[in-house]
């Protein structure tokens, strides 16, 4: 620890000025410790000059850092693998409405039968260490997930054939139109030439990555990693950053004030208070991408084993209609949270995909008329004590959540006074993780606060499919982990998925999806809450170019896979 | 001998003791890690019941196993120190995390419990000596910071020296950007300008007790026969103060050394966790966050194996300087 | 942490035991003196307690959210409110309740357990001892607070009832070491081998021979338990592992901290509940001050020519020294 002398601070002035940013605390180490800044590779959060801008990012990481960057273990590589070090064939962005962008490929054309994909890849790509990429590390990479079971997340099942140097053609066993986001869209791309060595790919931490992305590793320890630039790269003039420095944080707390200290450039971090945080540091901004739909996902089929009175579905109707999304996110989402839609799809986005257009927002403001009268017609009486009960049952429920997730405590919080006013009883308990997630996927719960994902592309397959599919479901008792943690039955649902499962063509889809909302919207197995914020906080006084909200060219969140790379190779150094 | 064997094997059943607690309390925890996999998994992208298959194969789950057999290649692996790998950080083992985490837990627990040990036996030392002095009504004050909460004073010292004073580092256990790991003086330097504040609070929080333990050992030992004989021989009194006093008094803290520092480790945790500090304790936080069963297990044992080796060691040194102790066996 | 204290001083009031006289006088020396630690603590133990009763009934809903957060102490509010328009000083009232049904629960388990391990093992002797020994050391090696995240990381739906178990669990060994050490040089008296001898069945040896000589320290080590009992369940609340649905002063810091309350600002809701655990737990350490020296006269303020007129003990002395080791 260093004291903070006169003529120092009067240097630090300076060298703030020259845009070298040593920026707070870490000045005093940095710049004082090397005695001059002339070699100054970026104290504090990095430098904004051209020739060796570095930037910082913290994206979620906690305590020590272990090196993987095995591609194929989405769940536990480190997160700059997907995206930035490796690429995919296309990149689905899901922040806005848009199609597919090409990356490694340029084209890809189906047969009419859904069985066989012909990818056309790009032409004059290297990987980071000089060899040439083409077609056969693109039929390489999916037939060694094809016979490594352990690799198949997705449940791919092709076997694929490079033509020539360009093209790649996937066979499927069957009709396969929905694989397509997860064949070009969510696979890195692996190099033959490397990864036919490799004994154990469900194993190997892959720590000398070679890909195809704009940044390849650098240096790695157990508290931070960096990646530098790839002077290869196939996209001429990018990437600009030279290097990215990657931290791990333990709390909020620490996160925010790293932020404000300058010490990180890109981090995505729900800051309470944001707008005050931010409040005298005119180089910090931020971006709310709402995404992710806060629910109250109901335990709803009696056949099934759930049990309570959320199993009437003119109970979850009621809870629709009862609640003020308005205070709930003033309360709870502090103000940030985005409309969110009955048919559980974004409004913004999929405006398209909906097929009612009463159906884009839900209400905004409670209807307690309405919902006291879906549940007087479904014979729920108020009792003495203002509580509704129908057969001597109690119209009581339990709402789990987990411990220390403030705001959805505050939901819970304000929908028992909400719900009051109707005469339904909620009773909020708090679980550990493990537990809530566990009663979730095992269908023991009566409701559970939760948010819905984010698919494989923006596509409503991929949100209905899980979801609502009862091929995703189980009995009570048993893990319904693939999604449909509601234990959701329908047939009508069941055969529009299956139907738009089997096209490509997007007005037949739109038709069957029309069904399944109409479906959804009378069971409402997931009552929406509201979209919940998606804060992104930048630093402008090194890196230029962060996506806002009139130009989502990538989902803004650190977290997100594959728009990572995106972002990062569409940087500016700060002028 | 007799007692010195008689300890070791004291140490050999509490070492069973740890190892089968360790073993039986994650098993009976909820969940199961292939679920907390695919939750993990279906934060970052869709998941299939192929997915469920896939990581049943990756992680090798088996729980058809009965909780004996389980209990039997559980220590079979143990006494070849395979610790098992971790869910959360798969497919890195558990000795890697353990390695790369826990020399940052010994060096800031070491350093900051000696300094603890050596500035509160050495201030009780004088407070028993001269007692109603400034000194001694001091005690009453360093055993409120007991009181604290290690993390809230840890908090507050973070935020004021770090976010307000900015003479402090505000997380990590080294400067990150412009150091790199390595015997360089630039990197030790920063190791120990990010060490001083996690240090410190542990020191403010723990000293209170060594002060307190030794000054009333001071002011009991101050009342036997042999200082008052040393008194009346005319002896210097700081020759009795260190020599006749401290010496004897300071017996009872050092047995409590060990011990303590089962408690230091605990608060170490929670300090840690405020500091981002890249040790062990916060390497235990994540994996009970994420559930991981084999990285909790691993951990809890270090912890565990580390504290009983520590007071092996003092039980070792004890003999050496209480003679009664190797006369009585 | 305040474990260590007890810890440290556990060797010192072994010994210092030795120095009581008989049981008769012992009963009306052994009261604390009125002295300014005492009288200090008591009062702001007596405080805090007594706003733990009366506060939760004269405050408002701590639940209650209202639509402006972060508000500055004043307007009806006495401690400003949290994020969510939270009343602060309500939120106190119930964790200074939660808190301290968590300590008194710890401190009275902790109590039961080590003089269930401390009297009957020293008392009996022989293999008893052996293994009550045995035990006792073991739980007081393996370290307590990754013990009790890893425990209480398994059960869901903590109550503070089950906290307060797990950490008394985890917390008793420390004392059932000093009172088996105190049990031991007490089985050695005259008094007490007289009422054996005399035919006195053991349970009434135990409770009429030994126990109350056992009181002061009890005492002591209930309040050092109290103590570790609050600090450690803040520590386990910080860390989100706390009891859920209820308010403590450990939650209340957690929520706080999730709220980047001192970094807003806010230390209307940051400092009150950490100020309060600190001061409680200072005043504990002033009655224990005032208890140690009734148990231990030697620790009283004296002159020097007062302490040089003290007489030494014994042989036990030396005895009771080894046993500690």
């Amino acid at each position: 620890m260093k004291v903070l002398r006169p003529g120092r601070r009067a240097r630090r002035r300076t060298v703030a000025l020259a845009a070298i940013a040593c920026s707070t605390a870490l000045v005093l180490a940095a710049c004082s410790s090397g005695g001059s800044s002339t070699q100054n590779t970026g104290g504090g959060g990095g430098t904004g000059n051209a020739k060796n801008s570095s930037i910082t990012i913290f994206n979620g990481s906690t305590g020590t850092i272990t090196e993987n960057f095995n591609p194929f273990m989405s769940g536990t590589a480190l997160q700059p693998t997907l995206g930035v070090i490796y690429e995919p064939l296309y990149y689905y962005n899901l922040a806005e409405k848009s199609d597919p962008q090409p990356l490694l490929a340029t084209g890809y054309k189906w047969n009419d039968k859904g069985t066989e994909l012909t990818i056309t890849t790009r032409e004059g790509v290297k990987w980071s260490d000089g060899q040439p990429f083409t077609a056969k590390d693109v039929a390489f990479t999916f037939n060694l997930i094809n016979k490594t079971p352990a690799l198949n997340t997705t449940g791919l099942a092709a076997t694929a054939k490079a033509v020539d140097d360009t093209h790649a053609v996937l066979t499927f066993k069957e009709n396969s139109f929905t694989q397509e986001p997860s064949v070009l869209g969510n696979q890195a791309i692996v190099p033959e030439h490397i990864w036919k060595d490799i004994k154990d790919p469900t194993k190997d931490p892959n720590v000398k990555p070679v890909g195809t992305g704009p940044y390849q590793l650098k240096s790695f320890s157990a508290q931070s990693y960096s990646l530098e630039k790839n002077p290869s790269y196939w996209e001429s003039g990018k990437p600009q950053i030279q290097e990215i420095r990657y931290i791990a944080l333990d709390s909020a707390d620490a996160a925010s004030a790293a932020l404000t200290a300058g010490q990180v450039d890109w981090m995505s971090s729900y800051l309470p208070g944001l707008d005050q945080l931010l409040k005298g540091h005119k180089e910090l901004s931020y971006v709310n991408t709402p995404a992710l739909t806060t629910s109250i996902f109901t335990c709803s089929s009696t056949e099934l084993g759930c049990k309570g009175p959320q199993t009437d579905p003119a109970v979850r109707q009621a809870m629709y209609y009862a609640m003020d999304r308005t205070q709930l996110n003033k309360l709870a989402g502090g103000g940030f949270a985005g409309e969110a839609s009955p048919t559980l799809l974004l409004p913004d986005r999929d405006k398209d995909w909906i097929a009612d257009s009463a159906n884009v927002t839900a209400p905004q403001t409670a209807d307690t008329a309405k919902a006291n009268a879906l549940l007087d017609a479904a014979g729920w009486t108020k009792g003495s004590d203002g509580i509704r009960e129908k057969d001597g049952q109690k119209l009581s429920m339990t709402i789990q959540t987990v411990t220390g997730w403030s705001d959805y405590i505050s939901i819970n919080d304000t929908l028992k006074q909400q719900f009051k006013a109707v005469g339904i009883d909620l009773k909020p308990t708090q679980l550990a993780w493990n537990e809530w997630n566990a009663n979730e996927t095992q269908g023991k719960y009566q409701l559970s606060l939760d948010s819905i994902g984010l698919g494989a592309s923006s596509n409503p397959y991929f949100t209905y499919q899980g979801k609502y599919n009862s091929a995703n479901t189980a009995k009570v008792g048993d893990s319904a982990a693939a999604g449909n943690f509601a234990r959701y039955k329908n047939a009508t649902v069941d055969a529009a998925l299956e139907a738009a499962g089997a096209t490509n063509d997007e007005a037949t889809q739109k038709a069957e999806y029309a069904k399944v909302q109409t479906e959804i919207i009378k069971d409402m197995p997931y009552v929406p809450i509201y979209i919940n914020s998606t804060l992104t906080e930048f630093n402008n006084s090194r890196a230029t170019g962060w996506p806002t909200d009139d130009d989502k060219y990538a989902f803004a969140a650190t977290w997100k896979a594959w728009d990572n790379g995106i972002v990062l190779k569409n940087l500016t150094p700060a002028k | 001998m007799k007692t010195l064997a008689r300890r070791i094997g004291f140490y050999v059943i509490a070492f069973w003791a740890a190892v089968s607690l360790n073993f039986l309390i994650p098993r009976l925890m909820p969940g199961n890690p292939v679920d907390i996999m695919l939750s993990k998994l279906a934060q970052h992208g869709p998941v299939t019941p192929a997915t469920r298959h896939s990581i049943e194969l990756l992680l090798g789950a088996d729980s058809s196993q009965s909780l004996w057999s389980q209990y039997v290649s559980y220590l079979g692996q143990l006494v070849h120190g395979d610790l098992g790998v971790s869910v959360s950080l798969y497919p890195t083992p558990v000795s890697t995390v353990i390695a790369q985490t826990l020399p940052w837990t010994i060096g800031l627990i070491g350093i900051s419990t000696v300094i603890s040990f050596v500035l509160g036996v050495g201030l009780g030392t004088f407070a028993g000596w001269k007692r109603g002095s400034w000194l001694d009504s001091l005690i009453p004050v360093t055993t409120m910071f007991q009181s604290i909460p290690y993390f809230w004073l840890a908090l507050i010292l973070l935020y004021l020296f770090g976010s307000v004073w900015m003479i402090s580092p505000l997380n990590g256990g080294y400067d990150v950007y412009t150091t790199s790991p390595g015997w360089n003086a630039p990197f030790v330097g920063s190791v120990i300008s990010h060490g001083i504040l996690p240090a410190a609070t542990i020191v403010v929080s723990s000293i209170g007790g060594w002060m307190l333990g030794m000054r009333n050992m001071m002011v009991s030992t101050l009342a036997e026969d042999y200082i008052v004989t040393a008194e009346a021989k005319g002896l210097r009194p700081g020759r009795i103060m260190r020599t006749y006093a401290a010496r004897n008094a300071v017996l009872p803290s050092v047995a409590g050394f060990a011990i303590s520092l089962g408690f230091v480790v605990a608060g170490s945790i929670v300090t840690e966790a405020v500091f981002s500090y890249p040790g062990i304790g916060s390497a235990l936080l994540n994996a009970v966050n994420a559930n991981d069963y084999a990285l909790m297990q691993g951990i809890f044992l270090v912890i565990t194996l580390s504290v009983l080796g520590a007071n092996l060691l003092v039980d070792l040194l004890y003999a050496v300087i209480d003679p009664r102790t190797r006369q009585r066996g | 942490m305040s474990v260590t204290l007890s810890e440290s001083l556990e060797p010192d009031a072994v010994e210092s035991r030795e120095h009581l006289p008989g049981p008769t006088s012992k009963r009306r020396r052994a009261r604390p003196r009125l002295t300014a630690k005492l009288v200090v603590g008591s009062a702001v133990v007596a405080a805090i307690v007594l706003f733990a009763i009366v506060g939760p009934f004269v405050t408002q809903n701590p639940s209650a959210i209202s639509d402006v957060g972060l508000q500055p102490p004043g307007d009806g509010h006495l401690l400003g409110t949290t994020q969510t328009g939270q009343d602060v000083f309500a939120q106190l009232a119930h964790a200074t309740r939660g808190s301290l049904t968590i300590g008194v629960v710890v401190g009275v388990l902790t109590v039961v357990l080590s003089s269930l391990f401390g009297v009957i093992g020293a008392y009996a002797g022989g293999v008893t001892d052996e293994v009550f020994n045995l035990f006792t050391n073991i739980a007081l090696v393996i370290p307590g607070l990754p013990l009790v995240i890893i425990i209480s990381s398994y059960v869901p739906n903590k109550s503070i009832w089950l906290i307060a178990v797990v950490l008394a669990i985890t917390g008793w060994a420390g004392s059932a070491r000093v009172i088996r050490g105190f049990t031991l040089s007490l089985r050695g008296r005259d008094y007490v081998l007289a009422s054996k001898v005399a035919g006195e069945r053991t349970w009434r040896v135990i409770l009429v021979e030994i126990l109350p000589n056992l009181i002061p320290l009890l005492a002591s080590q209930f309040v050092f338990a109290i103590i570790f009992a609050i600090l450690g369940e803040a520590g386990l609340s910080f860390l989100g592992l706390g009891a859920s649905n209820s308010f403590t002063w450990g939650t209340m810091l957690y929520y706080a901290q999730n709220g980047l309350a001192l970094r807003l600002g806010a230390w209307w809701w940051f400092v009150p509940p950490g100020l309060l655990l600190a001061l409680f737990g200072a005043a504990l350490s002033l009655i224990n001050f005032s208890i140690d020296e009734a148990i231990n006269p030697k620790l009283r303020s004296q002159t020097r020519s007062q302490r040089k007129g003290w007489r030494l003990t014994d042989k036990q002395l030396e005895a009771v020294k080894e046993d500690a080791l």
